[in-house]
């Protein structure tokens, strides 16, 4: 059991934002939530990351990553988890880089935090990661500024930077949401991958249910806080009883499917 | 059906240049010639910077290409100036991208409604809260939300009130620059068929830009594909997943997520980016994205190229020669 987590509520200012959420998976797994906006998607990946926004705390249960609570942890532990057992993507990795600092820059104080290695290495580091992230020319966006990279560059720089360590894993927060279709394909494709390389779990966050059913072994359908219907990719794109999963599932665009016009 | 649609605006060989750094231009779009038919919908489909909003910014006027001309009703609205100018706007309306940004947010629901009718002198102030309950009526919200400001509503609302807003005018063409995209799935659903519902009242135009071939072609009837400033297919939306024939067309079906699809099968897209518009490629633009380029892809740029009625294609594959 790589990751459990058991009945969780989750409390912003006292106020109960997600209630008795449970979850566990094996390693190698891809797992989704899915739900609208505000069904606190991020907000249960976020508590696995001890990473909860103004003043969030989990009131009731336990989150367990290979057997041991997260809850407990110490500035030090977590500090030693995050980046290379855990680590998240988010939905604009250009955002959650320094503006004013060049990619390299970032990259090797990244490796450095990490690790006792020398500037020189860590950059030779960085470039690897960012070329085994289909980045050619790593070199060359090791020294651009990240107003510089492409959307799907940034992003695919944000993975290179969450997977230097090999994490067992990943927090995938909306990834591809802020993305052409095109390069959408690319990066779920390049996730994908992942697995099968370093053998990382994921957790996916999004509300393209599209995404999700293509990815996913998983999926976890979110509704004001509260899990409104789980299950495996087929259960839920086809034998679900929940009448929620089934309007989302009729939302998404499909070829060939609905036209409104003749 | 196709003789009975009644043109009501043409795009002819616009063209638009931007200044870039070390004398260089950047072309925006290059020669695009798009019809907009009275009651239908156009979709205009591509990635980032391909030059579709640049386009669509001219047909409202918040931009001037450098070559061409538009033709509204027959009259070149890219030359007009001054109060025509100013008449000119009741006739095309558009609706932004992210509805949060495209209001004043101190000012309430009502006010953002009713200023175009003020502007142009079409209710008097005292008519102003009944004629915004009406408009939000329209769009299926509660009229009390007249009193409410901007932030006090979701994503999926403050469209609706963007398109109340588009519509009082009673325009001709709206125009939706990506207008869905900053919202939920389930959300995106509601506003497309409010959308649909307001055209077939109305008997609106509407360019609507997406970057996604599985929304545009729920409710597109014609779709025009944009590579780089190029508009490289014209079809009918009905048929775009059998028909498409440009390489670039199919690469982008190939990018849609689809819940029906075959999830053993790997996702094809291509792999690379496009290049940057500062250095297009002479010959097609599409060349070194494309696997089944040849040698006249390098040389000559392909020019649309009717296959047959409302289908058009720029690519060397189905030259008739």
């Amino acid at each position: 059991m790589l990751l459990e987590i058991k009945d969780v509520t989750i409390s912003y200012k006292g106020v109960p934002t997600v209630q008795n959420f449970n979850l566990t998976m094996e390693q190698g797994q891809i797992c989704s939530l899915v739900g609208e906006s505000g069904s606190g998607k991020t907000t249960v990946i976020r508590a696995v990351l001890g990473l909860l926004a103004g003043g969030g705390k989990v009131t009731k249960g336990d989150i367990l990553f290979e057997g041991k609570s997260l809850l407990t942890n110490t500035k030090e532990q977590w500090r030693n988890l995050r980046g290379s057992d855990i680590s998240m993507i988010f939905q604009d990795s250009g955002a959650m880089m320094n503006p004013t600092k060049k990619v390299g820059a970032a990259f090797v104080e990244y490796i450095r935090t990490h690790e006792k290695i020398s500037k020189a290495d860590a950059w030779k580091k960085g470039v690897t990661m960012l070329e085994r992230m289909r980045l050619p020319n790593g070199d060359h966006i090791m020294r651009s500024y990240p107003f510089q990279l492409s959307g799907g560059m940034r992003q695919r720089v944000g993975i290179a930077m969450g997977m230097t360590y090999s994490p067992k894993l990943l927090l995938a927060d909306e990834p591809t949401s802020a993305l052409d279709v095109t390069t959408q394909a690319q990066i779920v494709r390049q996730m994908m991958e992942l697995r099968d390389e370093f053998g990382t779990s994921i957790i996916m966050v999004t509300h393209n249910l599209g995404v999700a059913a293509y990815m996913s072994d998983y999926i976890v359908v979110m509704k004001q806080g509260k899990i409104e219907d789980e299950g495996s990719r087929d259960v839920i794109l086809h034998n679900t009883e929940s009448a929620y999963t089934k309007t989302l599932l009729d939302a998404v665009p499909s070829l060939g499917g609905v036209r409104y016009v003749e | 059906m196709s003789n009975e649609k009644e043109l009501i605006l043409e795009a002819k060989h616009v063209t638009r240049k931007f200044p870039a750094s070390n004398n260089r231009t950047l072309v925006a779009c290059n020669d695009v010639n798009l019809k907009l038919y009275k009651g239908r919908t156009l979709g205009l489909v591509g990635e980032s910077g391909c030059g579709k909003s640049t386009f669509m910014r001219f047909l409202v006027s918040l931009d001037t290409p450098t070559e061409g001309e538009i033709l509204y009703r027959g009259k070149d609205i890219t030359k007009l100036k001054g109060e025509e100018l100013r008449q000119n706007r009741q006739n095309i309306q558009m609706v932004f991208q992210d509805p949060g940004g495209s209001f004043n947010p101190k000012m309430k629901i009502r006010d953002i409604i009713c200023e175009p009718l003020l502007n142009f002198k079409r209710i008097k102030p005292s008519e102003k809260d009944a004629t915004a309950r009406k408009f939000l009526e329209m769009v299926d919200l509660p009229g009390d939300f007249a009193d409410r400001y901007p932030h006090n509503m979701s994503g999926g609302q403050r469209q609706r009130v963007a398109i109340a807003r588009a519509i009082a005018l009673e325009p001709e063409i709206i125009v939706m620059d990506e207008a869905t995209c900053a919202l939920d799935v389930s959300v995106q659903k509601t506003i497309i068929e409010l959308i649909v519902g307001l055209q077939k009242k109305k008997n609106i135009s509407i360019g609507f830009i997406a970057h996604d071939l599985g929304l545009i072609q729920s409710f597109a009837h014609e779709i025009a594909v944009m590579y780089l400033g190029n508009i490289v297919e014209v079809l009918p939306g009905a048929d775009i997943e059998k028909n498409a024939k440009h390489p670039y067309t199919q690469a982008l079906l190939g990018a849609v997520f689809d819940i029906n699809m075959d999830f053993s099968k790997k996702i094809e897209s291509i792999d690379s980016e496009a290049p940057s518009p500062l250095d297009v490629p002479v010959g097609c633009p599409f060349q070194d994205r494309c696997d089944r380029c040849m040698e006249i892809c390098r040389k000559e740029r392909p020019i649309l190229k009717q296959l047959e009625e409302g289908h058009e294609v720029a690519c060397h594959l189905y030259r008739k020669d």
